[in-house]
């Protein structure tokens, strides 16, 4: 076979006549995933600058199948890069609940992992956004570098892999 | 014109109204009662020789004894600008809106309305934007205020 079936989670048999390889559904399915992990622009502040950084062609986040689509219906993953305020919160819960299972969540910076410089003394901002979404990967910094966020979302992809099919997060909005 | 052409030729229009406050800056900075706002900045707007057409910020200001709104005017026309400011008293802190003049001062005037309570007299629409929409907890920029999820900064 042409494919170096040490790589994958595979159980390649030889077959008469070649061309069949036994697996599960669920590894294929979640490798796939892992290798096309699409993510929702959410820049609100400085975070979002690192983010773009990223995306933009020196670090390259394409080559790990990352690519940002600005709708949440296309995403899997909510990278929420900067401060959320108090009036922003129902819109990043909003977003959240748009996203189709699987869906995943990373908190990038101080600010979206606990309120940042902003958790004293504001009237303002929220301190953290696992107050309103369960978040999967939290990534420090202010804000973290390129290297940080993409380390981020490999260990995003290896949660992912991880994962089974029956435990994604069923949605309770009815 | 200069600085000191602006203070000289303000002052001869204006004068016994407003009062120079002498300051460091490139611009004149002037205090103007409250019931000389709408007047002052009418004269400011339309003399040919200021046109001071832009608006470029309008903010409210709590020192603890008193209420003061500052406003920045520029002109594109003549290239020079001015500061002027006027005091309210922390118990009646109102003053007639510049809308008609400047209708730059529209959202201005609704954040200094909202994160001070300074009303502003004849807004046709102060209504809330900044703070959330279901925001209960009255003006947070005046000193004095005390918010309910705000976690003090710790003494060291």
């Amino acid at each position: 076979m042409g494919v170096n079936d040490d790589k994958l989670p595979v159980y390649a048999e030889s077959v008469p006549g070649g061309g069949i390889i036994t697996t599960q559904l669920n590894k294929i399915f979640t490798l796939t995933q892992a290798k096309s992990l699409w993510y929702l622009l959410f820049g609100t502040a400085c975070c979002a600058i690192e983010l773009m950084a990223t995306g933009a062609s020196r670090y390259d986040f394409d080559r790990l199948g990352m690519i940002f689509r600005a709708s949440p219906r296309q995403a899997d993953l909510m990278i929420v890069a900067g401060t959320i305020t108090y009036k922003m919160a129902p819109v990043v819960k909003r977003l959240y609940d748009q996203m189709a299972e699987p869906r995943y969540v990373l908190a990038m910076g101080g600010c979206a992992i606990g309120g940042g410089p902003f958790y004293y003394d504001s009237y303002a901002v929220l301190r953290g956004i696992d107050k309103v979404i369960p978040v999967d990967v939290y990534v420090p910094g202010c804000p973290p570098r390129p290297e940080a966020l993409l380390q981020g979302c490999l260990e995003v992809g290896k949660k992912l892999r991880t994962q089974k099919m029956e435990d994604w997060r069923v949605r309770n909005d009815g | 014109m200069t600085k000191e052409e602006l203070i000289a030729y303000i002052q001869e229009n204006f004068s016994g109204k407003i009062e120079l406050i002498e300051n460091d800056m490139a611009e004149p900075y002037f205090l103007v009662p409250a019931g000389e706002i709408v007047a002052f900045s009418r004269f400011i707007h339309d003399d040919t020789k200021l046109l001071l057409h832009f608006l470029m910020n309008l903010s409210g200001v709590d020192t603890k004894e008193q209420f003061e709104v500052v406003y920045n005017i520029c002109s594109y026309r003549h290239k020079h600008r001015i500061f002027f400011k006027t005091v309210l008293p922390y118990d009646k802190a109102q003053v007639d809106t510049v809308i008609g003049i400047w209708p730059a001062a529209n959202w201005y005037e609704r954040e200094a309305w909202e994160l001070f309570g300074i009303t502003f007299v004849g807004h046709p629409n102060l209504k809330r934007f900044l703070l959330p929409d279901d925001w209960d907890q009255g003006h947070p920029l005046r000193k004095d205020w005390v918010g309910r999820d705000v976690i003090p900064f710790p003494e060291v």
